[in-house]
């Protein structure tokens, strides 16, 4: 091959010096026409900047995929902070949002700058960024870049990126083709480096022949390299109207060695090449040394790795060798695709081996191939890939290909298409009795795998336990070749299971499902499910105690946060249990932040079993608070989702009596009342919408109903959610007692109440039940728990007296006319409909709000509630 | 312009210098002659087989000198003669 002496390339110091004065902008575009010389440039002005770190991306040709596009870039981005690598290498996962992901990068950027002072950021052959949604996210990218960090794109075609206002801000550079093209003195260099002597005639020649085309001039040194007469090799090339790449590259080929011709030529048809592939597909060994000289004398491969093992051939290069071995070796390259994706298919990289079996024209072989692996596919995040891949068949194969169907159902499902994803299983089904034998309890796998999600997707417990039976039959029985794909289905079907168990009904195998799921995950390398299953865990808990939920929340956060995914959807069951379980604690400033940051995660899809908890932790923490109308909102908006769910839901009893229970406390116990008669029976007769039964009947001033009402839960005849709903009602008892004079049992139950609640230091359920007053009374020498007594009243007086507001002193007392009115505020009745529940004028109604506000120090109907309830004027525990 | 051609249509595409059959291979359900030191393609083209032919001029690092749409009275016997 060409001599090992041969330098790379020549020193063009004049287009580095350009791409410098360039660089200093925000953002600097290289335009050019394929072989212009843009990579080389780029990489011979990163190697010499002194301008702090480079992240260099090289975006692969056709690029399907935005997060595989963000994923590089974000590793380079590690790898430019710590060469030596620490941070696990970024996994993608099946819920990608681009503009958060842009985000990430741009805070990492930001970082790196604070680090270093400037980084520049390199993203080349960008033309090959497929996904329009990726164009908006690099505009986003490029648009918001930090102080210090700079962009140099690298593409063949001038992209919308959005750059208009930077050009007229002066911040934008721009190299374009006729900035690249060789001079006359650069073609010189170029030849002398190489050795070769020509006449300052017949390089002018050379030049003009190619026009300063990087891409010719380099294939001819290549080809000049030791030949003996440079100067007829020029006049001969002048001399020909063919193009100069294809006249130049046949020349080129023609004075290789033949095994460096084979290694070129059958090697072609790869993305990434390395030795040992290299050798399969020319069936010699030696591969790799040609490869690393070609690489030496920069002839159109490039090292991929340090170590140098992966290499890619230049893209316009590859296309020229590509249709030189349709050319020459029409009846091999079938063969060739072939044995590529068998290589592809034994190293995992199944996307890969997907495109060379559809170039072999094995369109069967593919699209099982591609059923088999979408489901680990849509794991590994690539959903995208898949639908690029399945673009790649012949029009109309999902229909008609029950592998396809399969392919497109979990491509729609990890997309959120639940109801298109529906339909393709449908197809894929109906083609399952026509399969073969052999192949059709694979099918019914792949089949299984797609349905189990989106049943879990749905909420549907019956719908996931039916496909795990599926899955769990034939599984038993697979070869070897399998198992790291029933690896793979077995912890996503254990995770499928404990999360619908777990939302479900909250049964205890919830737990068990879902920390065998995070152990497989573990095992088989996939940090997305093993956090998605601990994030889960952690909601699963909510049965133990709170140390062991926090615990477990904690850790699901940490190993997520690892992974860059601490503000992703799957970390949210963790994020909103944590804050759920410091709303319980009385922890309320902490609690907030951690609502604040699950709604952060939240921000896309979020399903409504996960919603409806994150109604209910922000209502208790404004019940909490002493803000009851927002934690009505909440408790409101909550019983809204869970009439939206297909199943039951754990929590649907609790969201209920909570509902009921805070109408009761602003005074609408009309309206308890009837959202209370709408329950069918299984809810109407549980714990927690009886402790809401308890409630009203102590707003209506009745503590013996109310006392009466309480025994079911007290006597454990009502089935529960926990034991923090005995709690609620140990207190509520207490409440009725001192209403009812009988200080004694009030003092009993609290301190029955107190005792439960000691062990994980409960504090919610004191604030919300009113049940302050029963502790303020409670002599310290008859409680053993009198530490945690301080600590609730601590929270009553610090949270719900929290602002200074005027003291109740300071406020006239209000006339029994206008409490009444007072009660109809909370509510959402017009004044009109006030005066007519009243059987008064407007007018008087009027007056008396008047009287209210003044009264309250309040000029709007929102703050005199507010006041109102800070004055204990509404709800439970208002003497009459 | 109604370039969203679902029915194909003739495009006369003209590239500098002499292609061979190599890189003729590239351009399936063309015809090409030579024209001086040109080729011209000429081919039944919808929007996306036009854009896909665009896109391997671009790809092979060839020169675009022309792109029409066929007029059917420029002559077709000289435009769609004979492969060169």
């Amino acid at each position: 091959m060409v001599a090992p002496a041969t330098p790379g390339l020549i020193d063009r110091e004049d287009l580095v010096a350009a791409l410098d004065r360039a660089a200093t902008r925000r953002v600097t575009t290289i335009s050019a026409p394929a072989g212009s010389g843009k990579t080389s440039l780029l990489r011979a002005w990163a190697a010499r900047a002194g301008r702090g770190p480079v992240v260099l991306v090289q975006v692969p040709r056709g690029q399907p995929d935005a997060q595989a596009f963000w994923l590089s870039v974000q590793g380079a981005l590690h790898g430019a902070r710590a060469p030596s690598g620490g941070a696990p290498a970024p996994v993608g996962t099946p819920e990608f949002d681009g503009d958060a992901m842009v985000e990430r990068v741009l805070a990492e950027l930001a970082d790196l700058t604070n680090a270093g002072g400037e980084v520049t950021v390199i993203l080349d052959d960008l033309h090959e960024l497929g996904p329009p949604e990726a164009s908006a996210q690099l505009r986003h990218l490029l648009g918001d870049l930090p102080p210090g960090v700079h962009a140099i794109v690298a593409t063949r075609r001038d992209l919308r990126l959005g750059l208009h206002r930077m050009r007229l801000d002066g911040e934008l550079g721009e190299l374009r083709a006729t900035d690249l093209q060789f001079t006359d003195p650069e073609v010189r260099r170029m030849l002398a480096a190489a050795g070769i002597r020509l006449s300052d005639a017949g390089v002018a020649r050379l030049r003009q022949r190619t026009e300063g085309w990087a891409a010719g001039l380099r294939l001819a040194v290549i080809s000049l390299t030791g030949d003996p007469d440079p100067e007829r090799f020029v006049a001969d090339f002048s001399g020909t109207d063919r193009t100069v790449a294809e006249y130049l590259l046949a020349e080129m080929l023609e004075r290789q060695p033949a095994d460096v011709q084979q290694v070129l030529l059958r090697t072609s048809i790869l993305e990434r090449v390395n030795g040992e592939l290299a050798d399969l597909l020319t069936g010699r060994p030696g591969a790799e040394r040609v490869l690393l000289d070609l690489e030496d004398a920069n002839a159109f491969v490039v090292s991929l790795d340090p170590a140098r093992t992966w290499f890619r051939y230049h893209h316009l290069f590859a296309d020229l060798l590509r249709l030189e071995l349709r050319h020459t070796l029409p009846e091999q390259v079938p063969a060739l695709h072939r044995g590529a994706a068998e290589w592809f298919v034994e190293h995992g990289q199944i996307a890969e081996a997907v495109r060379h079996t559809q170039a072999a024209g094995d369109w069967d072989a593919a699209a099982r191939l591609l059923a088999d692996h979408a489901f680990s596919l849509t794991l590994d995040g690539q959903a995208q890939t898949i639908e690029a891949l399945l673009l790649a068949f012949p029009p109309g194969a999902s229909v008609h290909r029950a592998d396809l169907a399969i392919a497109q159902a979990a491509s729609d499902l990890a997309q959120g298409r639940l109801d298109q994803a529906a339909d393709y299983l449908t197809l894929a089904e109906n083609h399952v009795a026509t399969t073969p034998l052999e192949r059709r309890s694979r099918r019914r796998v792949a089949i299984a795998s797609v349905k189990v999600s989106l049943a879990r997707r749905r909420g549907s417990l019956t719908g996931v336990r039916e496909q795990v039976d599926v899955l769990t039959g034939p599984m038993s029985r697979q070869s070897n070749d399998d198992l790291a794909l029933s690896t793979d289905l077995r912890a996503a079907a254990l995770m499928n299971l404990g999360i619908v168990e777990a939302w479900s009904t909250g049964t205890p195998e919830a737990e068990r499902h879902l920390r065998e799921g995070a152990e497989l995950a573990r095992e088989n390398g996939r940090p997305y499910l093993e956090v998605a299953c601990l994030a889960q865990l952690a909601f699963a808990s909510k049965i133990h105690s709170f140390a062991t939920t926090r615990r477990l929340c904690h850790e699901a956060i940490a190993l997520a946060e690892r992974y860059g995914w601490g503000g992703e959807p799957i970390v949210a069951p963790a994020l909103l249990t944590l804050a759920v379980a410091m709303a319980w604690t009385g922890e309320f400033a902490a609690s907030a932040q951690w609502l604040d940051r699950t709604e952060r995660a939240l921000r896309s899809d979020t399903g409504p079993g996960i919603g409806l908890l994150r109604h209910i932790g922000t209502g208790m923490l404004h019940a909490g608070r002493g803000d009851l109308l927002r934690a009505l909102e909440e408790f409101g908006a909550a019983e809204h989702l869970r009439a939206q769910l297909e199943g039951s839901h754990a929590l649907a009893s609790q969201v209920t009596g909570w509902l009921i229970a805070t109408q009761a406390r602003l005074g609408t116990t009309g309206q308890a009342r009837s959202t209370l008669g709408e329950l069918d029976d299984e809810r109407a007769q549980s714990g927690e919408v009886q402790n809401a039964r308890v409630a009203i009947s102590l707003a209506e001033g009745d503590p013996a109903a109310a006392l009466l009402a309480v025994t079911p839960v007290l006597d454990g005849s009502a089935p529960v959610v926990g034991y923090l709903t005995v709690i609620e009602a140990h207190l509520l008892a207490a409440v009725a007692h001192r209403e009812l004079g009988d200080h004694r049992a009030a003092n009993q139950a609290a301190e029955t109440a107190l005792a439960l609640a000691e062990p994980d230091r409960v504090i919610l359920p004191f604030v919300t039940t009113a049940a302050g007053d029963v502790l303020e009374a409670l002599p310290r020498h008859e409680t053993a728990h009198a530490a945690l007594v301080n600590d609730i009243l601590d929270v009553v007086h610090g949270t719900a007296v929290a602002p200074p507001e005027p003291d109740s002193a300071d406020t006239e007392h209000l006339s029994p006319t206008e409490l009444k009115v007072l009660r109809y505020l909370p509510t959402n009745l017009s004044r009109p409909e006030i005066a007519d529940e009243l059987s008064v004028s407007v007018n008087t109604v009027n007056t008396h709000i008047r009287n209210i506000y003044a009264k309250l120090h309040s000029g709007d109907r929102s703050t005199a509630v507010r006041r109102a309830r800070q004055q204990r004027l509404l709800g439970a525990g208002r003497p009459r | 312009m109604s370039a969203m051609e679902a029915v194909p249509v003739p495009y006369v595409i003209e590239i500098n210098g002499h292609l061979g059959a190599t890189v003729l291979a590239a351009f399936p359900g063309v015809t090409s002659h030579r024209r001086e030191s040109h080729t011209v393609l000429v081919g039944l083209l919808d929007h996306s087989a036009l854009h896909g032919l665009l896109a391997q001029v671009d790809a092979l690092g060839l020169e675009l000198l022309e792109l029409r749409r066929f007029a059917p009275d420029a002559g077709l016997d000289r435009e769609a003669g004979l492969d060169g």
